[in-house]
């Protein structure tokens, strides 16, 4: 809804003009920022802690290489998670144990201890995606074609479900182009319906990738993807599940993947 | 309770003895028989013994057995003595002229000669303005508008550019009561709050009461802008409209039978999306892009004590794209209304009031489709009494009761991959119960004391919701239909007093306490027609405003200038915040979202203002602060609310350089809006998040602009005048931020930028207007 509203604004808009300016703003205390996945299709975890920095530097964010990170397992099982450098840390292998809750601890070199929870969903499978063209106008552009995510809503229970699109080999994987979505319309049904991140040609291969993602992870990307709006009613930091004042988030996460070469 | 014993003794003082009669009628304008509210009547032989009519032109004066004049006076009219022989109770209706001279340019300057009501008059803080005053001053597209008028005055600020709603001494834009008829109308803009939805050429006046809010207005906790449509002429027949870019008006009025009944009939239309017809594209020439008002009113007089009356309003605004998406909304307002004279001191109006709010968006069309809809809807009942007990004493008091249904969002349509969700709707009753009394105590002194009673009933049928701290859903229960959900009630005590120094100074005093029941909740600062409306509940406890003001009013040179300064200060209970990413459309837990704290608010305001003269106009200046407290924000430190504009300057100047020609001007300045910004920033996902420290912790720059308006009065045929209308809407072309952005820099991403967006540079415009009468 606040997506027409800016659209009706561009009426508005086409006497109105946009400038970068200077805005003095405070430099706060540095805080740890661990962002954290459990890829459990892949069997991979991978974190990576850095630090907040001053809102105009230009500097990639400070990193931190020095800290303990471990996972434990529902059961109590911890591993190790090694440091691969430049804040990354990473664990192969780790077999994953669908619809369990995992922690990631992480020890900063303060002693500071971070931890958080994530359960871990199983996959929902994708189904086969299919084309639609559109043809060229306002908001298609030049026209093309779009892919229709497909899949059946597990009944009576409560999904989140996040889903991300690629193109020849190549998925735009970012914070803004992860589409999450809650089942409350849609619980128990055939869902089908255009996803708009990408405008595929012919000939082109469309990647779409559909996760199965925690309750609070979802309710983090939701925030966050609203975090630099300018209106928001009640603008702050996406609600982490790290502990300590922590940023970032700790996502399990399952995937089924689908690929369309388009005619 | 000491408190309401002094109301109570208060009220018992008021005493009757003596022989005495009773003088009462109507006082009407001449020209189109329209009823004059608040015209005073003044005794010559007695000083200080008086009366003024309420709002339906009714006066009545007691005195004792004699022989008197009477002198009627009201602004823009001509006074008028009338002797009279008392020795029985009578009748006098009186016709006021308007003077010749004024009619045809002066309509800015029009002022009756003695003019210091403003002194002696016990209310305080009312800004009331008629259309007429206000035709010259430039407004964005040329349209004048009574709302974007009202903020310029002190204590009341505009929400800023593409921005519905206004903020009075420091209280929340919901916290406004916007009556028309009587009705209460939920949303008061057109195009995303461009253009307020009062037609001029369909209004009679407006009255704003900032505080000492008279006890018959209830229900919001800051203020009430009481807008009253025209009647119509009763006289003759007269039409009167007006061409601009943007839209266009015409006005039609008459008698339906001369001097018993008329009827008046404004349409207004945005036709903008007449020109995107031209377009080439197709998706742009099937946008739909309009406003439209259509305001009616008939009166009619039964016979010498009873009159009827009929008035509605019905405006919507459309927009849409192609069969992409539709976006509409709009109020629909009636009121039927009946004033009885009782006797000769009492007075009776009983209304009858409906008022609807809905918007409704949809997206895609066919078996792809899904919709959007929500609605307020009210029906209220309200009896009131004027009693003329005595020259000293003008008691009012009432009952009323109205009835919401609130339809917070219902998603529906044939997409197979959407559940439809229809959110429940839900019932309350509020009620209210008034008893007031204007009252002078010698020459000096007069005052107006009342209590008001109100109560909500939430009602089933329906479900109540339980949250833990965290904002989690603990508890669901079920209500039939009818069971009391929740009751809150409070006694609203209200007092305002003037004590006249001399025939140019006095100072006044105002309190009072201010239930609201009714809670605007918006996914956004800039509000929108698809903020949802929430009844109080066992979460949403009930805002309680309590505000006590002081003012010191000085005429100067014979009246020609009035200053005054006035300092308040306003405690705002339960007030309403949101939780982090709050969800507010389509959310049956919606409560769940919502935080609560305090707020107080405090500020002086300053005002001078010329009313004769070839220039005219007024200089505002508002030194204020508005702040709030809430546990879950910022651990319970205090933040300033966004309207909190530490200055705020106006300056209205109207020139008639002649018969023809007549210049204006309005310039504003204020403090930018208190605002979030980032305080540094993170990389998730390989993208950059603003870190945020504390609420509201920065400022938008500070706003300014000047607007210019020039009319040209043409020619007058016979009963025919018209004119033409240029404006210049921010004349130096300042670019006043609407938003400012934090991001990634669009040639670099590995550098953050902050980016502004202003929406408008220079504006200019061109409005006909004419009138026939």
């Amino acid at each position: 809804m606040k997506n027409i509203f800016q659209i009706l604004l561009i009426f508005a808009a086409l006497i109105s003009c946009q400038k970068e300016i200077d805005v003095d703003l405070n430099d706060a205390d540095p805080k740890v920022v661990i962002e954290a996945n459990y890829i459990g299709t892949d069997s991979l975890v991978r974190v990576r802690v850095t630090q907040t920095s001053s809102y105009f530097d230009s500097n990639p964010s400070p990193v931190i290489d020095n800290a303990e990170v471990s996972i434990i397992d529902q059961s109590g099982t911890p591993m190790d998670i090694p440091s691969t450098g430049n804040g990354y840390y990473e664990l192969a292998n780790y077999i994953p144990n669908y619809n369990t809750t995992y922690t990631l601890i992480v020890q900063a070199t303060d002693g500071t201890n971070y931890a958080a929870q994530c359960f871990l969903p199983s996959p929902v499978q994708l189904q086969p995606i299919v084309e639609q063209y559109f043809p060229p106008g306002l908001f298609s552009g030049d026209g093309g074609y779009v892919t229709l995510i497909r899949f059946n809503d597990p009944a009576d229970t409560v999904n989140f479900f996040g889903a991300i699109q690629g193109k020849n080999g190549i998925w735009e994987d970012s914070l803004s182009s992860l589409l999450v979505q809650d089942d409350v319309l849609t619980d128990g049904n055939f869902v089908e319906r255009p996803l708009f991140n990408i405008i595929y040609q012919s000939g082109d291969t469309a990647m779409m990738e559909l996760r199965s993602i925690d309750e609070r992870v979802y309710n983090y990307i939701t925030q966050a993807q609203g975090a630099d709006d300018p209106n928001s009613a009640a603008p702050g930091n996406p609600t982490s599940n790290w502990n300590n004042d922590a940023l970032g988030y700790f996502s399990a996460y399952s995937y089924s993947r689908q690929t369309l070469v388009i005619p | 309770m000491r408190f309401y014993f002094l109301f109570l003794s208060l009220f018992l003082s008021i005493g009757v003895f003596g022989q005495k009669y009773t003088i009462s009628g109507y006082v009407k304008d001449i020209t189109n028989g329209e009823d004059i509210y608040g015209a005073i009547i003044k005794v010559k032989e007695l000083e200080n013994v008086g009366n003024k009519t309420n709002a339906y032109g009714f006066y009545s004066i007691t005195l004792d057995q004699g022989t008197y004049t009477l002198i009627y006076r009201s602004t823009g009219f001509e006074t008028q003595e009338m002797s009279v022989v008392l020795n029985e109770d009578q009748s006098i209706n009186i016709e006021l002229t308007v003077p010749k001279d004024v009619l045809l340019i002066e309509e800015v300057v029009i002022s009756a000669e003695k003019e210091n009501d403003n002194i002696t008059s016990a209310e305080m803080n009312i800004t009331k303005f008629d259309p007429k005053d206000i035709e010259t001053i430039p407004v964005i597209f040329g349209e004048k508008d009574i709302m974007k008028t009202l903020q310029l005055t002190p204590g009341v600020k505009g929400a800023g550019e593409g921005n519905a709603g206004f903020f009075v001494r420091g209280g929340g834009a919901d916290q406004n009561l916007i009556l028309l008829d009587e009705a209460p109308v939920y949303n008061a803009s057109h195009l995303l709050g461009f253009f307020s939805v009062f037609n001029s050429d369909a209004i009679k006046d407006v009255s704003l009461f900032k505080s000492g809010i008279p006890a018959e207005y209830g229900g919001r906790a800051s203020s009430v802008m009481d807008v009253k449509m025209r009647d119509g002429n009763l006289k003759k027949f007269g039409m009167s409209g007006g061409i601009g870019l943007i839209s266009s008006r015409l006005t039609l009025e008459a008698p339906i039978v001369k001097d018993k009944g008329s009827f008046i009939l404004s349409g207004r239309r945005s036709y903008a999306d007449i020109f995107l017809k031209a377009s080439n594209d197709p998706d742009i020439r099937n946008t739909t892009l309009y406003f439209y008002d259509l305001n009616v009113k008939g009166n009619y007089k039964i016979s010498e004590k009873d009159r009827i009356f009929l008035s509605g309003y019905f405006g919507r605004d459309n927009f849409g794209f192609s069969d992409i998406f539709g976006f509409n909304w709009g109020n629909a307002t009636g009121t039927v209304r009946w004033n009885h004279v009782i006797n000769d001191k009492m007075f009776s109006n009983t209304s009858f009031v409906y008022s609807n709010f809905d918007y409704e968006f949809s997206v895609g069309s066919g078996d792809e489709g899904f919709g959007v809809k929500s609605s307020i809807q009210d029906f209220n009942l309200k009896q009131d009494f004027s009693y003329f007990i005595n020259t000293s004493n003008t008691m009012k008091f009432g009952v009323n009761a109205i009835h919401h249904t609130f339809r917070p969002g219902a998603l529906t349509g044939d997409n197979d991959s959407f559940n439809e969700v229809i959110l429940d709707p839900r019932y309350g009753v509020e009620l209210g119960a008034y008893i007031q009394n204007e009252q002078k105590l010698g020459a000096r002194f007069s005052m107006m004391y009342g209590l008001r009673y109100s109560g909500f009933n939430l009602m089933g049928e329906g479900k109540s919701y339980e949250f833990d701290e965290k904002g989690n859903t603990t508890a669901i229960n079920e209500h039939d239909r009818l069971e009391s959900i929740q009751y809150y009630q409070g006694f609203e005590p209200r007092f305002s007093m003037s004590y006249i120094l001399s025939e140019t100074n006095s100072i006044k005093l105002g309190y009072n306490r201010n239930y609201q029941y009714l809670h605007q909740l918006s996914n956004s600062t800039t509000s929108s027609p698809t903020d949802v409306w929430v009844p109080s509940s066992n979460i949403v406890k009930p805002q309680i405003a309590d505000q006590i003001a002081i003012g010191y009013y000085q005429n100067l040179k014979e009246n020609m200038f009035k200053t005054s300064v006035e300092v308040y200060y306003k405690n705002l209970q339960n007030q309403i915040d949101y939780r982090t990413g709050a969800q507010t459309v389509l959310n049956n837990e919606v409560e769940g979202e919502l935080v609560f704290g305090r707020g107080f608010a405090y500020g002086a305001e300053f005002l001078v203002e010329k009313k004769k003269g070839k220039l005219t106009g007024w200089i505002s200046y508002t030194l204020s602060r508005s702040l709030r407290q809430f546990d879950d924000i910022d651990e319970g430190s205090i933040f300033p609310a966004r309207q909190d504009r530490i200055h705020d300057i106006a300056v209205v100047l109207m020139y008639k350089l002649n018969e023809k020609l007549s210049l204006a001007t309005s310039w504003v300045y204020y403090t930018g809006d208190a605002v979030t910004f980032p305080s540094g920033k993170y990389e998730v996902n390989g993208e950059v998040l603003p870190y945020y420290t504390e609420r509201n912790g920065y400022r938008m720059p500070d706003y300014h602009r000047i607007d210019l308006g020039l009319t040209w009065y043409l020619k007058d045929k016979n009963k025919f005048t018209h004119n033409l209308n240029f404006s210049v809407y921010n004349g130096y072309a300042r670019e006043n931020a609407f938003t400012i952005t934090f991001g990634p820099d669009e040639d670099d991403p590995s550098k953050t930028v902050a980016t502004q967006t202003a929406l408008f540079k220079i504006v200019p415009s061109i409005t006909y207007n004419f009138n026939l009468k």
